[in-house]
């Protein structure tokens, strides 16, 4: 019969391993300034799992970990992740661990040869009978690529070691299962953080997070008030996090959660190769992505960055692409304004077209020679290989600081005013003749801090609309 | 017992069914679509996976079947696909396509309510009673079931009337099995184009393929040569359409073989609905089916002429019926193209192509004595003068060795095969100039990814600024539909 234990309930931060840059050493004081950070709000910590990138550990190292959080956490926990592909190595880990002062060992299903059902229960009857600490038991389909069967946790939970499941697939369905089979005699942990309320709302016993050593006291009030039937409260405090967790979860792991402990001042340094910082499963714009939710969660001082929407006469808005409002009045060139949306979200575009013989067919070929650093001009396009028509150049007022910037306007701001273009010459707005005849420069102010794709797509479509029909308005 | 027949060997087109605009069987198109491949081919198939059958009412499929029966008029065995989800309306279709005089029927694994093994099982023994002709088809990435070997050993060996069996899964060892149990006894045809002259190589008596609609006669010389023992001229031929055929079975091979017959100047129409222009086949899978049809000089040849303001330039290219025979307004022409994955290794490129006295050619005169040098843009070509433009200003040395050694090296290739294939002619080089603006990934790693990348773009940038494309009623077709990469959140 699986035991329960009387502690294995709350929060549990699957900690990161801090390297060092240079060396890619184990920067041990590092590793206890995060334990430092997080204890406060957890019940224990976890060394060594997925998170921290124990595949690229030696065994001495995983042993040191253990033991430096031992010395940290006091009379708090210590899960040590005893992860191998061979039994012969997670038992050698889970007498380190033991030995060590772990409470208890958290090891992964079998992964790489892909070992049958019968070969996986073997492997962790071997663990759970030769080691005397508690077996936390570990599904993590998306990096074993194989599914630790029911069938073989529901005879592994009977073993007097096995005292819990973490279960990190996400699919609540395969939670439920495990639930109705050894909920009675092992607890179950969530270790998906998208997925924490429905987890804890079924009835799991706690968690055991990357993201819970970023935020892990948002985590320990959402377990409190689920507990205490609160969940609308709990709702609302995930929420809060749901696009961070996702991006642990899906777009880097821990090399996501890595990005942003760095950025929040805990430093832990870059991952182990062949895992890269950022440009490679985290990519850059997700990174900048990062920053802005810790800004919004107040883990990073926001700086205060007023903005200029451009004012004064229209006509005098286009000298950065050497039109005068003479030139604009001598050639016949059609301009119009529009903006809309309040706060972060409002956006401004000023908007100058006409025939390509004119003046402003050279800006439009001037500034696709004109790199300025963050300031590109881009061809306006409904996707890539649907180019509008007329031939529309994007160009930002404000400087793109980083690739997150960049991507609102090269992404929302881009579609939603190359639907407006279309639109308006299906609706007669725009004449036939100037789809070949004419080309227009847009020059468009999104606030920095933007951050709702949805609401910049709909504010962008309404401004733009607008600009387009002052443009072409028949009396002009 | 099964058997094995004399007829069902060799090349089947698995035949597109052509529809008119307003969506309906053309009759037509298709006449003149089997005119087409009939002289290059064993046996066709109508209403097969390519043929849409999952879109057409039962009466659509009988009409098709019945008109292509006509067509051929007894000079080809026709196999016609009669499979449905339901064993009853099968068995309908079948009947009736029996009494119609097919030679074979084509029937493909019940699918979408996924049967287990036994339930496919009898629904083969269900048809096998009509006495006609049966390939049982075997297509997991459509139908979402995959036989296993003994399953099909067993429908093979078991049913009186089963002739062979169509394999397009592209799963080799499962073809291997095949030989191993049932070689000899009856048919075995592959319909993965990919793997073709593998698997014929390997032994199969036949292959019922998609791109057999375009390249009938090429498919028609890997099967001869495999007969008569010239594997190195089959290979040779399969490594030449290797790119066209993956195109055609990996990125949505209705509306591919569709846009590609009409681009070789035999219109058979669009996919019906969902399948959209742009979708699966996407347009860039579009400009590089192109780029292979015209290598194999399968799209026929015209005059196009430029009207250089002036002065004029004839030319003769492989033209689609898209390509304009008179091009004007070379004051400012504008493309764009766009080629990946990999993400970080992806190629967007704006072009912008003029006369050099217009605003291209004097933009780039500017840029030169100006800011040009400070900002990383280069001349790398006189005649047709392009400067190139980095998108993403360089930072670090690989970056700038990606752009300028790799990327760079793509837009010139582009450059110089559309001046030997024609749409960048000799007599017009010293009038053009052309700024290419290239986004180079700053985390890109794969150099040759980022030159091939760049070198698909530019070819789809400068095809588009030549002739016009998209075309307003391709922008008004797709505007709803279209799905920019970059506007959702991660």
């Amino acid at each position: 019969m699986g035991t329960r234990l009387d502690w294995l309930h709350g929060i549990f931060p699957a900690l990161v391993t801090p390297f060092d840059p240079k060396t890619e050493e184990i920067d041990e004081e590092a590793y206890r300034r995060l334990i430092r950070h997080v204890l406060p709000y957890v019940d224990g910590v976890v060394t060594s799992g997925t998170t921290g990138e124990f595949p690229y550990l030696t065994r001495a190292e995983q042993r040191r970990l253990v033991e430096i959080a031992r010395e940290e956490v006091g009379e708090k926990k210590v899960i040590a992740g005893c992860g191998a592909s061979g039994t012969a190595q997670a038992l050698a880990l889970a007498q380190d661990a033991r030995e060590a002062g772990a409470d208890a060992i958290l090891v992964v299903t079998p992964y790489f040869l892909h070992p049958s059902d019968k070969e996986v229960y073997q492997h962790f009857y071997d663990i759970a009978t030769r080691v005397d600490i508690p077996l936390i038991l570990y599904n993590i389909p998306q990096v074993v690529d194989a599914v630790l069967p029911r069938n073989v946790v529901e005879d592994l939970a009977d073993l007097p070691n096995v005292v819990g499941l973490k279960d990190s697939s996400g699919d609540l369905t395969y939670t439920l299962e495990i639930l109705e089979y050894t909920g009675d005699r092992i607890d179950v942990l969530v270790g998906h953080d998208e997925v924490v309320i429905a987890a804890l709302a079924a009835g799991v016993s706690g968690m055991i997070l990357a993201s819970a050593q970023v935020y892990p006291e948002i985590w320990r009030e959402v377990y409190r008030r689920v507990r205490e039937g609160r969940l609308e409260e709990a709702r609302a405090l995930q929420r809060r996090v749901q696009k961070l967790s996702r991006i642990f979860c899906r777009h880097g792991g821990g090399v996501a959660v890595k990005a942003a402990l760095n950025m929040i001042g805990i430093p832990v340094g870059p991952p182990r190769r062949p895992l890269k910082s950022a440009g490679g499963a985290l990519i850059h714009e997700t990174r900048a992505e990062i920053q802005l939710e810790l800004e919004k969660l107040g883990k990073i001082r926001a700086e205060e960055e007023p903005i200029e929407y451009p004012g004064g006469p229209l006509e005098a808005r286009f000298g950065d692409l050497e039109l005068t409002p003479e030139a604009i009045r001598a050639h016949g060139l059609r301009l119009g304004t529009g903006s809309a949306g309040e706060g972060v979200n409002r956006v401004q575009l000023d908007l100058v077209a006409g025939r390509k013989e004119t003046p402003l067919g050279d800006a439009y070929a001037l500034q696709l020679t004109y790199p300025l650093h963050g300031r590109e001009a881009l061809t306006t396009i409904l996707e890539p290989g649907l180019t509008v028509r007329p031939a529309t150049l994007l160009l930002p007022t404000l400087p793109q600081k980083n690739l997150r910037q960049a991507n609102m306007i090269y992404g929302p701001t881009q579609a939603a005013l190359a639907r407006a273009i279309v639109d308006a010459l299906e609706a007669g707005i725009v004449p036939p003749s100037a789809a070949d005849e004419d080309v227009m420069i847009v020059l468009a102010t999104v606030h920095p801090k933007a951050l709702d794709r949805h609401a910049l797509y709909r504010n962008v479509y309404q401004a733009a609309r607008a600009a387009i029909e002052q443009a072409y308005a028949p009396a002009r | 017992m099964g058997y094995k027949t004399d007829w069902f060997r060799g090349i089947y087109p698995a035949l597109v069914t052509p529809f008119t605009r307003d969506d309906r069987l053309d009759e037509e198109a298709y006449r003149r679509l089997i005119r087409y491949v009939l002289p290059h081919v064993n046996g066709v198939v109508p209403c097969g996976t390519t043929g849409e059958f999952s879109y057409m009412t039962l009466e659509e499929r009988q009409r098709a079947i019945e008109v292509c029966l006509d067509e051929v008029n007894g000079r080809a065995p026709v196999l016609a696909g009669t499979g449905c989800p339901s064993t009853r309306e099968t068995i309908q279709l079948t009947r009736w396509a029996r009494d119609a005089g097919v030679t074979g029927v084509l029937v493909v694994a019940p699918y979408y309510l996924k049967p287990t093994f036994n339930e496919v099982y009898d629904h083969f023994r269900a048809l096998d009673s009509l006495g006609v002709p049966i390939v049982i088809y075997n297509i997991p990435q459509c139908a979402g079931t995959h036989f296993r070997w003994w399953t099909a050993e067993g429908m093979l060996l078991d049913l009186e009337n089963v002739v062979g069996i169509k394999d397009s899964s592209g799963d080799v060892p499962f073809l291997e099995a095949l030989f191993e149990k049932v070689k000899g006894q009856v048919g075995i045809f592959v319909g993965h184009d990919e793997i073709v002259q593998a698997a014929l190589a390997a032994g199969c008596d036949g292959a019922i393929l998609a791109s057999a609609n375009l390249i009938p006669d090429i498919w028609q010389t890997i099967y001869r040569a495999t007969l008569e023992g010239d594997l190195a001229t089959a290979q040779e031929w399969q490594a030449k359409i290797q790119k066209l055929v993956r195109i055609v079975a990996t990125c949505g091979p209705t509306q591919a073989v569709k846009e590609g017959l009409e681009m070789i100047g035999i219109p058979v129409g669009v996919s019906r609905h969902p399948i959209l222009r742009g979708g699966s086949f996407r347009r860039e899978d579009y400009e590089e089916l192109r780029m292979q049809l015209e290598i194999l000089g399968k799209i026929p040849q015209a005059e196009v002429v430029y009207d250089l303001g002036g002065r004029q330039v004839t030319t003769r290219v492989a033209a689609t019926p898209h390509t304009p025979r008179h091009v004007s307004g070379w004051t400012l022409r504008v493309g764009e193209g766009f080629a990946g994955p990999p993400f970080h290794e992806i190629a967007h490129v704006d072009l912008l192509i003029g006369r050099r006295d217009g605003p291209v050619g004097r933009a780039v005169a500017r840029a030169m004595e100006g800011w040009g040098g400070e900002r990383g843009l280069r001349i790398i070509s006189e005649r047709p003068l392009i400067l190139l433009v980095p998108t993403v200003t360089l930072r670090t040395a690989r970056q700038r060795q990606l752009f300028y050694d790799f990327a760079a090296e793509g837009i010139l290739m582009a450059v110089r095969q559309n001046i030997e294939n024609g749409f960048l002619p000799e007599a017009a080089l010293d009038d053009l100039a052309l700024i290419v603006n290239a986004f180079v990934h700053p985390a890109a790693s794969i150099g040759r990814r980022v030159m091939l990348n760049n070198y698909k773009a530019t070819v789809q940038a400068l095809r588009k600024a030549i002739e016009g494309r998209p075309t307003l009623e391709q922008l008004f077709e797709e505007r709803a539909s279209a799905r920019h990469p970059f506007r959702y959140a991660p």
